[in-house]
């Protein structure tokens, strides 16, 4: 077969369906990673208009331009917007697009759940959008603090939207996260050991562990909160035993690590450009990875500073003053190699190292001033003053958007094929570079002189009439540089010329591809021997076209790509991927239609919605099932390789065990929250305990076990080739106890909303019990399968998963049950 | 997998440790184990001392672990970043847990 019979055989199996229905059904990564950018972006200019409505208003004293409620609105919707609809979705949607070329593999790993992150993305992105034309946006300041936004002070339905949507928009997260992690592990070129992955791939697998970690915290906060509001649970209330600075921990536990998920994959970015505009090697690729790594344990570590006004005792503040102070270790790290990077090599000043000089300038301010306020006094001093907001912006600005804006440039190459025509974006980023530092170093001299952040006017006489205007005009000037970007990249994508491949002479593997890559990436998948395998191999494209690396002979129809050893990247299974389909689109429109009935309060939707996602997913499972064996596969060169799906470590195993992950964070911080408010909160001890029950307690863990251990059971038949029923109806058996179990639970507590300790435990039970349920199904489907024939000694992943799931519901069963009976029998 | 742990377990014990001592921090302030007086030093501050040497301890048997045969990787680079990590670890250890020997306990 020749190459250009290759190129149309895999086109017909890859590519999605032409036109507007193939942004539907698509499941592929290049189209999904676009449609991402794309929509991230779109955000971005949203926000950016209310940056500069926000700047209007403060650029004169006095001002009537708008009033504070509208204000409050601009400010809230301008750092949600930017944070979790522009920066976590540009990084994902980055990723998703250039993982699997850099580490010459065909998609990600799960490619129907980047579609479904997708959409979950764009629907619950649109309902913020649509709360703001209706004028009905959140308006408590991005972190959402309680009591102003609980049910008592904000009535309205704003903060709703807030809660409700950003929980709807970090299921596309997670799923983002688990597809990473599970890709860069499992889903390289064969012979890509861990010290040969790009760097960037590196920054990628520790941001998606920080999600997987971080995220957890904000959701249970949002569903604490939105429970509170709904249902009067009171969390937060102090005179009912809550805290509102539970809120602020578990935000914070979230936040602090959000702007290290949000300066790794840039520094990933950074690390990428350097050495090719440098033209030699990163330099300390080793401390790197030790940095970033440390940098991202580091900052959860440092939730409190966010929080040293609170009143907490100084050895807890001085604790996580050492560590905030510490952290700027790791990131000087990086920064030293990159310098030294840049010292080694012979720098060229094309147009992504422009933006890259404006990262350093920039972050290393923004980082200095970082320092500044991790030291108590001083935070005490500019707390809550635009010296804050204007720190925030130089970490953030420099740290995302100038290493951002230079990975289009570096990448638009790839993208379009296309070289640049106009020289705009030089002259853009001058604009950019300074309309930022005009706007923001102006505003830190205003937080000095006591101008506080989010007020909506000041009076003539405090004296910050012409600093705030600079900051305004300023503003203005960065605007206009990013839209000339905007411009610049349009034509730069409809009328630039056809460019040559791979324009910088890079070594990593997406240059290896077309410019711009087919569907399938690669015609065959390439033998890694170095970390820049282009470098030095010009031919290389011309034998992967030739079919001459692994999976060169397109089969049947059938998307394939390889599975491989987590440290040596040996080749271990063929995966083959599902076709395009609408059941992503169709299943994150059934997820939206439960957040929407909760947050219209139309509460006989809600089971409704649950039991169509249910569906959908079990439809989602059985489609990738099959019937008979597969047996050994030919990887090509030679080489014969089991089925992913015929291996006890199947791709799902992979992604259970990364969403336990964030699962399990979930659960650890609600016994954080009850911890906390026990310890802490006033109002304790509650009037009323749960009576306690030694008969649930020892039924419930008894089950839980049972049915942990039966799995077991039933796997190890399955896999000696006996009948696995017997042992799979016991397990079913004992997890329906569990569900009675945890039932019962919930209807022997004291009222719920008398008390945040009957509050926290009915949280407790009902995660218990949706779990329980979720096994219960998940167990209910695996013996259906048996009997239809969809397992056998060979087609065990099946097992695995549920496995996993029945040993994760038994630990949470007795830990809750635990946490919720001891108490009454020891007081 | 056990390489990606040897990496990332020397800095999530740090976090176990910065964490368990945190908590430690704020149930003893919460019961007043500081007003608890024993000779030296308060009940609390020999606490929260005795804490902060076993995560010290902790954090030096994983470098010498990493460090010996047994478990040390057999990849270089796997071996000398988890090294790295290790030490960061320990650094960490030292830095943010020093305020339980120079800082007052509830104040």
């Amino acid at each position: 077969m020749n190459a250009l019979r290759r190129h149309r055989k895999l086109e017909a199996i890859w590519s999605s369906e032409p036109g507007w229905k193939g942004w539907t059904s698509s499941v592929n990564h290049s189209d999904l990673g676009r449609m991402f950018l794309f929509t991230a972006f779109f955000f971005f200019f949203v926000g950016g208009v209310l940056a500069m409505l926000i700047r209007a208003q403060l650029a004169t004293p006095d001002s009537a331009f708008v009033d504070a409620g509208a204000f409050s609105q601009f400010f809230t919707m301008h750092g949600t917007i930017m944070m979790f609809l522009f920066a976590i979705p540009a990084f994902e949607g980055l990723a998703i697009y250039l993982l699997p070329k850099m580490l010459g593999t065909r998609d990600l790993a799960f490619p129907r759940l980047t579609a479904y992150g997708y959409w979950c993305y764009a629907f619950g992105g649109s309902m913020l959008l649509v709360a703001m034309l209706f004028g009905i946006a959140p308006d408590g300041g991005w972190f959402m603090y309680p009591p102003l936004t609980g049910p008592l002070h904000s009535p309205g339905i704003n903060t709703d939207f807030w809660l409700i949507g950003i929980t709807f928009v970090e299921i596309s997260a997670i799923c983002a996260a688990v597809e990473f992690t599970v890709s860069i592990l499992k889903y390289r070129a064969p012979g890509m050991s861990l010290d040969k992955m790009p760097i960037f791939a590196w920054y990628a697998l520790v941001t998606s562990l920080m999600i997987l970690t971080g995220f957890p915290p904000l959701i249970l906060g949002s569903v604490l909160l939105e429970v509170e509001r709904a249902f009067g649970l009171p969390f937060f209330q102090a005179d009912l035993g809550g805290d509102s600075l539970l809120w602020q921990h578990l935000f914070w536990l979230f936040g602090h690590p959000e702007v290290y998920i949000i300066f790794l994959p840039a520094a990933g970015i950074i690390s990428t450009v350097i050495p090719v505009m440098a033209r030699t090697t990163l330099l300390g690729y080793g401390w790197i990875v030790a940095s970033a790594v440390a940098l991202a344990f580091l900052s959860f570590g440092l939730w409190v500073h966010h929080m040293f006004t609170t009143g907490i005792p100084h050895m807890g503040l001085a604790f996580f003053s050492a560590a905030s102070t510490l952290v700027a270790v790791p990131t000087g790290v990086q920064v030293f190699a990159w310098i030294g990077t840049l010292w080694k090599g012979r720098p060229e000043l094309h147009m992504p190292m422009l933006h890259i000089l404006g990262f350093f300038v920039t972050f290393v301010i923004g980082g200095l001033t970082g320092v500044m306020v991790a030291v108590v006094p001083f935070d005490w001093q500019a707390h809550d003053t635009a010296f804050i907001t204007a720190h925030l912006h130089y970490v953030l600005f420099g740290g995302f958007v100038f290493p951002m804006l230079a990975g289009i440039y570096y990448w638009l190459p790839l993208l379009s094929g296309r070289k640049r025509l106009f020289r705009l974006g030089e002259l853009a980023f001058a604009l950019i570079f300074v309309g930022f530092h005009g706007t923001f170093m102006a505003m830190h001299w205003v937080g000095l002189m006591g101008q506080r952040r989010r007020i909506e006017t000041y009076d003539a006489d405090t004296g910050w009439g012409v600093i705030n205007f600079i900051s305004s005009v300023s503003s203005f000037v960065m605007a206009i540089g990013l839209a000339m970007v905007l411009v610049d990249i349009i034509i730069h994508a409809f009328v630039a010329m056809r460019g040559r491949r791979n324009p910088w002479q890079a070594g990593t593997l997406e240059w290896a591809s077309m410019s711009p890559p087919p569907s399938y990436n690669f015609a065959s998948l390439p033998e890694i021997r170095n970390r820049d395998p282009f470098a030095g191999d010009p031919d290389l494209p011309n034998r992967l076209a030739k079919g001459e690396g692994y999976l060169g002979e397109p089969k049947a129809g059938r998307r394939e790509t390889l599975m491989v050893d987590i440290a040596t990247g040996r080749p271990e299974a063929v995966v083959v991927y599902p076709g395009n389909t609408r059941l992503p689109i169709l299943m994150a429109a059934v997820t939206g239609a439960f957040f929407l009935s909760i947050l219209l309060k139309l509460f006989w939707i809600t089971p409704l919605a649950l039991a169509g996602v249910a569906a959908l997913a079990l439809v989602w499972v059985w489609q990738l099932g099959s019937r008979t064996d597969q047996g050994a596969q030919d990887a090509g060169r030679g080489v014969t390789l089991p089925l992913a799906s015929e291996t006890d470590r199947s791709p799902g195993w992979w992604g259970s065990t990364f969403l336990l992950v964030a699962n399990a964070t979930f659960f650890g911080s609600l016994l954080f929250g009850y911890a906390f408010l026990w310890t802490v909160a006033p109002g304790w001890p509650p009037a009323e305990w749960l009576d306690p029950s030694w008969a649930e307690l020892g039924l419930g863990i008894g089950a839980a076990l049972v049915g942990s251990i039966a799995l077991r059971v039933g796997t190890r038949r399955n896999r000696n080739g006996t009948s696995p029923q017997l042992a799979l109806v016991p397990a079913l058996l004992a997890t329906v106890v569990t569900v009675i179990v945890f039932a019962l639970l919930l209807f022997r507590l004291p009222p719920p909303d008398g008390h945040a300790y009957a509050a926290t435990l009915f949280i407790l039970g009902a995660y218990g019990l949706a779990h329980a349920l979720l096994v219960g199904l998940m167990q209910g489907f695996l013996i259906l399968q048996v009997r239809r024939g969809f397992t056998s000694a060979r087609r065990q992943s099946g097992f695995s998963v549920v496995g996993l799931w029945s040993d994760y519901l038994c630990a949470i069963t007795v830990l809750s049950l635990l946490a919720a009976h001891l108490p009454g029998m020891a007081l | 997998m056990k390489n990606l742990l040897r990496i990332l377990f020397p800095l999530l014990v740090w976090l176990a440790s910065f964490s368990a001592i945190y908590a430690l921090h704020g149930l003893g302030c919460a019961l007043g184990w500081s007003n608890v007086a024993l000779p030296g030093m308060s009940l609390f501050r020999w606490l929260l001392l005795v804490s902060w040497l076993i995560a010290l301890l902790a954090q030096g048997a994983m470098l010498m672990a990493l460090r010996s045969r047994r478990f040390r990787s057999h990849d270089t680079f796997i071996h000398r970043t988890s090294l790295a990590t290790s030490c960061a670890g320990l650094i960490s250890t030292l830095w943010t847990l020093l305020p339980v020997a120079v800082s007052g306990p509830c104040g």
